[in-house]
């Protein structure tokens, strides 16, 4: 008995065209969502480092952005606010991408 | 109907033999006034009777109905569904009340259950509308050909249910304790008999039109309060959501209500809003990583995508869910600055009721806080009713229908769903009656049981095609386990799973969760010669649906080509 040929499905290594591209865009989504989520935070925890109190304290603690300290409002509603346009990006480029495609 | 009678009165037996096995428990409720309230308990009564009513207008009998509520909710609705299924008493009391305790540190639970949702848009969205069918156990036990995969997802999806409605029904509780004046183990019984009753009658038809009219009832009770309650602390009252910075920002400087806090409470006030006053580095990301991956693998929010026509509706529905979600999210930190502003000492036994408790301080009146209370029931009551669906049909749908008697009809099916709707409730009162940590908490720990069961098996599933049964039987048995025994530790107090601790079970996923993804893929690649003809036909079937693939061979059945064809 002859084997089917299995089907190849990696999101690293993705084997169509529309794979391709839905793969792209969600890489670069995913990139930037790590950034926002991770980077922030890893920010706020670099520039705390030399707080003697090991609090965290810093310019970023001490600077006042629409009245918040600004590691606050980071958090609070830029990182909420960034999620939404990754959101509204990721519909963009997909209907860039590949609803095009798909296309005859 | 008579079995429905039986239904309803085996509950009823449940939740009193319940009542007696328990004592006191929900000390929050001492923190806020006590006594019936009139006006809250009729602004309180008339929304559960528009629930029930419009569950009632919506009676539905085929299960596909009282599963998914047929595929037609558009993107706003949907948008709305996954705000509402969301918006529970977690997001609405506990969030507020973490804020409050932690400052700074209670921010983790805020872009950790908003990010969530981008992770689920680019990895699962999209490719499990294109699979089309019931449950999350059901794409799994599907996608792996396995029996086994099935049963320990439905468990999971089982033990998900029960711990975030415990949660809820914390939140449930104090609420209808405040209103009512009840002790709070009368109150947890009188709100599960209500959410008993209306999900037994409506089924998810029901809920979903409920869940629309219920985000809106949820958020103008949440939004409008916050305008009055600024204005008393002397903001102007135009935009309490960047008003309230200031509040913060003098909070840090130790101005209260009652005028400047001592140099001692001053600098512990502030050190509550520096980043690593509350819990260090590593706890926070670790906090934040696992509700993001309990986010994107919750089965009662994957659940929502089936019900939509298609994944364009699918992609877009997300965004708009995250905004509604946003707007409550933007406004429970401004709770949590009133507490400290009016309380700034109360502590962990104000904290879940923060809600009620900053309003009452500020002397906002019954009215509004008894809308606000009805807002957080509401948000309580559709979230336990996704939860306990989502539960029972694991039960009926993927155990019941699919292994135990595969020849049963529809109307044996729906029949068994009832009950168990109604078992699992009963298990939630008995663990609500004695909650083991603060709610937000609670919710927490389901979301690292998601995070490192499911989210693992669906996303390899779903973008790794050599991942097998063996892999995803390994990856959810280890993944599961380790939670589990993270939240027994947290119980029993053990450091080492506690807030602190290395592995603390709110947090434990961004440990388990790449360990689980790795066993899933060494065990598949292991045994992949093992791996039956037939558990590699099925599961490249469901790839080429996920995926649009072309079909390679003629001799494919007719019925998976309609995959394509939306």
């Amino acid at each position: 008995m002859a084997k089917k040929p299995r089907v190849s499905v990696n999101f690293f290594a993705p084997s169509t065209d529309g794979m391709k591209a839905e793969t792209s865009v969600a890489k670069i989504i995913i990139v930037l969502w790590f950034l926002l989520s991770y980077g922030i935070p890893t920010l706020i925890w670099l520039a705390g480092l030399s707080d003697p109190n090991g609090l965290g304290e810093s310019f970023i603690t001490n600077t006042r952005f629409l009245g918040f300290p600004l590691h606050y409002w980071l958090l609070a509603q830029g990182c909420t606010i960034g999620y939404l346009v990754l959101c509204k990006l990721y519909c963009i480029l997909w209907d860039a991408k590949i609803t095009r495609l798909r296309k005859p | 109907m008579p079995r429905r009678l039986i239904t309803i009165s085996l509950t009823t037996i449940l939740l009193l033999t319940g009542s007696l096995a328990f004592g006191a428990a929900g000390e929050e409720i001492y923190q806020v006034e006590r006594g019936f309230k009139l006006v809250p308990a009729i602004i309180m009564v008339a929304l559960l009777c528009i629930y029930i009513g419009v569950g009632f207008l919506s009676k539905v009998s085929s299960t596909s109905g009282y599963w998914v509520a047929g595929q037609g909710v558009g993107t706003l609705g949907n948008g709305a569904a996954i705000a509402s299924d969301w918006m529970s008493a977690a997001s609405f009391m506990g969030v507020a009340g973490l804020l409050y305790l932690k400052g700074w540190f209670g921010l983790g639970y805020i872009i950790g259950w908003t990010g969530g949702y981008v992770l689920l848009l680019c990895l699962i969205a999209a490719q499990i509308r294109r699979f089309g069918k019931y449950t999350i156990p059901e794409f799994l036990g599907d996608r792996y050909n396995s029996h086994g995969v099935r049963l320990i997802a439905a468990s999971v999806t089982v033990i998900i249910a029960i711990t975030y409605s415990t949660a809820q029904f914390k939140g449930i509780g104090l609420i209808c304790g405040w209103i009512f004046g009840m002790d709070y183990t009368a109150s947890v019984f009188f709100a599960a008999g209500v959410v008993c009753t209306y999900m037994l009658i409506s089924g998810m038809s029901g809920v979903t039109r409920n869940q629309q009219i219920q985000y809106v009832v949820l958020i103008s009770a949440f939004l409008i309060p916050l305008w009055v309650l600024l204005r008393k602390a002397g903001g102007t009252g135009i935009l309490p959501q960047i008003e309230y910075g200031h509040i913060i920002s003098n909070l840090m400087e130790g101005q209260v209500a009652s005028g400047q806090l001592d140099p001692e409470a001053t600098k512990a006030l502030k050190n509550a809003y520096l980043p690593w006053g509350k819990g260090n580095f590593y706890h926070f990301i670790a906090l934040v990583f696992t509700l993001m991956v309990g986010t994107a693998g919750l089965p009662h929010i994957m659940i929502r995508f089936y019900t939509v026509k298609n994944e364009d509706v699918a992609r877009r529905s997300v965004l708009w869910g995250l905004f509604f979600i946003g707007l409550l999210y933007w406004s429970s930190p401004v709770y949590a600055a009133m507490g400290q502003f009016w309380n700034p000492a109360g502590g962990k036994a104000v904290a879940d009721v923060i809600i009620l408790s900053a309003p009452e301080r500020a002397g906002l009146g019954n009215a509004f806080i008894g809308y606000l209370a009805s807002g957080a029931l509401a948000a309580g009551l559709s979230t336990v009713a996704g939860l306990l669906i989502a539960g029972a049909s694991a039960i009926a749908h993927d155990w019941y229908a699919t292994v135990y008697r595969p020849d049963c009809t529809d109307r044996q099916a729906l029949f068994i769903g009832r009950v168990f709707t109604a078992v699992l409730c009963g298990v939630v009162v008995l663990f609500a009656l004695n909650p083991p940590a603060l709610i937000a908490q609670i919710v927490a720990m389901a979301f690292a049981i998601a995070g490192n069961t499911i989210f693992p098996a669906v996303v390899l599933g779903i973008w790794y095609s050599r991942s097998n049964k063996y892999g995803a039987l390994a990856g959810m048995a280890f993944g599961l386990g380790m939670t589990l025994l993270a939240m027994f530790g947290w119980m029993a107090k053990i450091p080492m799973f506690g807030e602190q601790g290395i592995l603390p079970a709110t947090s434990s996923a961004l440990i388990v969760c790449p360990l689980a993804f790795l066993i899933n893929i060494l065990v598949s690649n292991a045994t992949d010669n093992k791996l039956d003809e037939e558990s590699i036909e099925r599961g490249d079937n469901i790839l080429r649906k996920l995926h649009n693939l072309p079909d390679p061979v003629a001799e494919d059945d007719p019925q998976e080509k309609n995959a394509f064809s939306h």
